[in-house]
């Protein structure tokens, strides 16, 4: 029943679309690290106007599935007057989503740092700036590291919806591929080791940053 | 009275992965006294404690409350769990962090094991939980969670929660460790009373005076080892170990200003 | 907005409503049920069983939901597992949503302190006494912000069966956007309608937390 030789066949061409796949999530994530950067900035603001509209932007993308957000972007950008090919849409899509979780991620690292530390900073008299580059941001970024990991799993596995927007990555790729074998059992599989291998991998070096860091 | 048990413990050893946590411990806890654990933090006497109602397995010798083995039917031989269940009903404990449930109301805390364990009805074990926090002062405190009580009121609670099974021996993991110290002599009062009715009492405490004036018997212990068992006075004002005569000086030290 | 649209799709739309309703609550109820099941073998069962749930979580958590939607429901078939759309949807949901219940389920009962199970036992009460009185309750409360959080997530997901032709509300304003041109306007409604949806819940899951925890928070 379960064909040993379509599902090793079907590794070819998924491989190919691979690229696309983690085009897009890594592309997605660094845009989305800026975004988020600056959204993080927003909500911690002494402006209320700038830290509500940040609120507003994480409860938005948070609130709406990113189907859903992508569709919306999709169809948005035409009406706006921007022919971007549906790439660029679906990295702006994945990139804009992460921004929202991004941002989350920051601040609970942000968070989670000791409030005395601060503390021992304007104690000893140093400026706010350089509390803020010196002491907060090196220990949230290494805080955050493990999250941001696994942000980018979550991205690997979100990029399998453009596929509805029709870009070639693992699983519209594995469709196409079902389509003409009539046999979708084994190309799906064969899709999902992809993923699966590419998640273990991020899994993987996850768990080595956490060590790392945890000192 | 109360019914009291006795504790034998015979060559018992037991080893955390490498660390030979209890060695060689021989012991006898008579019926109806009070026996005291003393000594540094990691001699191994909470750990010893934990082995008399089988919360720690040790991993040879015997431990016998009133001539049945605990936790194994023969050396080697894990007893089942219905029957370790059985006997730990007739042994209270009480710990160093209360470990009350935070869900339950302080009588409901009580009334929990009377119902599961014994078996009572709701309203049965709600009676005699109530009887059990008024022996220990708390009568008017029975409706409340535990994160509304003060730590000495909590500790009491799981007193009266660990009498109310109606056990024959109590054994106390550094009771007051925990406590503010103004709230330290609640606790030992209710302590007292309960040795003053004859329960056999084990407790492991860094409270001294507790020991020298209610303990029967008090044993000094170091590094896994037993170093003394003698009368608190023996043992406490007249030590002949250089051990406990360095344990006590710098107790003293400490506790003196 | 021409309202003889909303007359026209008005009935579908309310129908995959529904859809999306049930598919969310029944998904919900069914994967936190099978990831509270795996947890508690995780924690009881021998070490073997806990190996093999391993594997099970790592390839679930490893690969996109839609990926296993389609294994599911277009390759099901080929191994003798014919389900229409629906019912592969929920089934979908359970087993792509256990997992991560799961790992709720198993850091919530972590939080349960040890010396509370050390009392339970010390007394004497037999193990699923213990599981239904202390290690429950306590770890259901712990694990609260974090089973909301993912029932919201699982909301989300549930767009994803449209893909699979589920009859749910994403499918059917598809539907009616590709008849009436309307694609923009009919997925912002569908967005603000999510938007609105999970802000709800996450509220819903404050309020019910704020009452669960209200004896487990120390007075200072």
């Amino acid at each position: 029943m379960f064909s040993i030789s379509v599902f090793l066949e079907s590794f070819g061409p998924l491989f190919w679309a691979a690229r696309y796949t983690l085009l897009i999530s890594v592309l997605g994530i660094g845009l989305g690290l800026v975004i988020g950067t600056l959204v993080c900035a927003a909500r911690l603001s002494p402006y209320a106007w700038l830290r509500r509209s940040a609120m507003l932007w994480v409860s938005f993308l948070r609130g709406v599935p990113l189907l859903v957000q992508l569709l919306v972007f999709y169809y948005t950008l035409p009406v706006i007057g921007l022919d971007v090919p549906a790439m660029v849409a679906a990295v702006v899509t994945v990139g804009i989503c992460a921004s929202a979780y991004i941002s989350e991620i920051w601040r609970g690292a942000i968070a989670a740092l000791p409030r005395g530390q601060a503390e021992a900073a304007i104690a000893i008299g140093m400026t706010p700036r350089d509390i803020w580059t010196r002491v907060i941001l090196p220990q949230a970024f290494n805080l955050s590291l493990p999250a941001l990991i696994n942000e980018l799993i979550l991205l690997v596995k979100a990029s399998s919806l453009v596929s509805v927007v029709g870009i070639l990555e693992i699983t519209r790729a594995s469709q196409a591929q079902a389509a003409t074998t009539f046999r979708p059992l084994e190309v799906y599989i064969a899709a999902a080791c992809i993923y699966l291998a590419i998640n273990l991998c991020l899994a993987v070096l996850g768990r080595y940053l956490e060590h790392r860091t945890a000192i | 009275m109360v019914a009291a048990s006795s504790v034998e413990i015979r060559k018992v050893n037991k080893h955390f992965g490498t660390f030979h946590a209890l060695k060689d411990i021989d012991l006898t806890i008579p019926p109806g006294k009070v026996t005291c654990l003393i000594g540094p933090s990691g001699s191994g006497k909470s750990t010893l404690l934990r082995c008399i109602n089988f919360l720690e397995q040790y991993d040879s010798g015997e431990i016998r409350i009133d001539g049945t083995m605990i936790g194994y039917d023969a050396p080697g031989r894990k007893m089942p769990g219905r029957k370790l269940r059985e006997m730990r009903r007739s042994i209270g404990m009480v710990f160093q962090q209360f470990n009350l449930w935070p869900h339950m109301t302080a009588r409901e805390n009580v009334a929990e094991g009377l119902m599961r364990v014994r078996g009572m009805s709701r309203s049965e074990a709600s009676q005699r939980a109530a009887e059990a926090l008024t022996k220990v002062g708390l009568a008017d405190r029975m409706a409340n969670h535990p994160s509304r009580l003060s730590g000495g009121q909590q500790q009491r609670v799981a007193i009266a929660r660990a009498i109310a099974m109606e056990p024959r021996l109590m054994l106390f993991d550094e009771p007051t460790s925990a406590l503010d110290p103004e709230l330290v002599g609640e606790v030992l009062n209710v302590m007292k009373t309960l040795a003053s009715e004859g329960m056999t009492m084990v407790v492991v405490t860094h409270e001294m005076g507790f020991a020298a004036h209610v303990a029967d018997q008090v044993v000094f212990m170091e590094k896994g080892e037993l170093v003394g068992v003698d009368s608190p006075d023996r043992i406490l004002h007249h030590p002949q170990d250089a051990r406990i005569q360095s344990f006590l000086r710098t107790y003293h030290e400490r506790n003196s200003f | 907005m021409d309202w003889s649209i909303l007359q026209q799709y008005g009935p579908g739309l309310l129908s995959g409503f529904g859809n999306t309703i049930l598919c969310w609550f029944l998904g919900t109820i069914f994967s936190m049920a099978l990831g509270l099941v795996i947890a508690l073998v995780q924690r009881y069962g021998s070490r073997w069983v806990g190996r093999i749930i391993q594997v099970y979580i790592e390839i679930i958590r490893g690969t996109p939901f839609l990926v296993q939607l389609f294994v599911l429901y277009y390759g099901g078939p080929l191994v003798g597992l014919r389900l229409d759309a629906l019912p592969a949807g929920l089934l979908g949901l359970t087993i792509y949503g256990s997992p991560y219940f799961a790992e709720i389920f198993r850091s919530g009962f972590r939080a349960v302190s040890v010396g509370q199970i050390e009392a339970a036992r010390a007394i004497g009460m037999s193990e699923p006494s213990i599981v239904r009185r202390i290690l429950l309750p306590l770890g259901l409360v712990s694990s609260l912000p974090a089973l909301v959080n993912f029932s919201i997530i699982l909301t989300k997901e549930t767009v994803i069966l449209s893909i699979i032709t589920v009859p749910e509300l994403m499918y059917q304003v598809q539907r009616m956007s590709t008849e009436t041109f309307r694609y923009l306007e009919a997925n912002l409604v569908l967005a603000l309608f999510f938007w609105a949806l999970v802000e709800t819940i996450s509220n819903v899951g404050r309020w019910l937390e704020a009452r669960v925890t209200k004896h487990l928070i120390e007075r200072t």
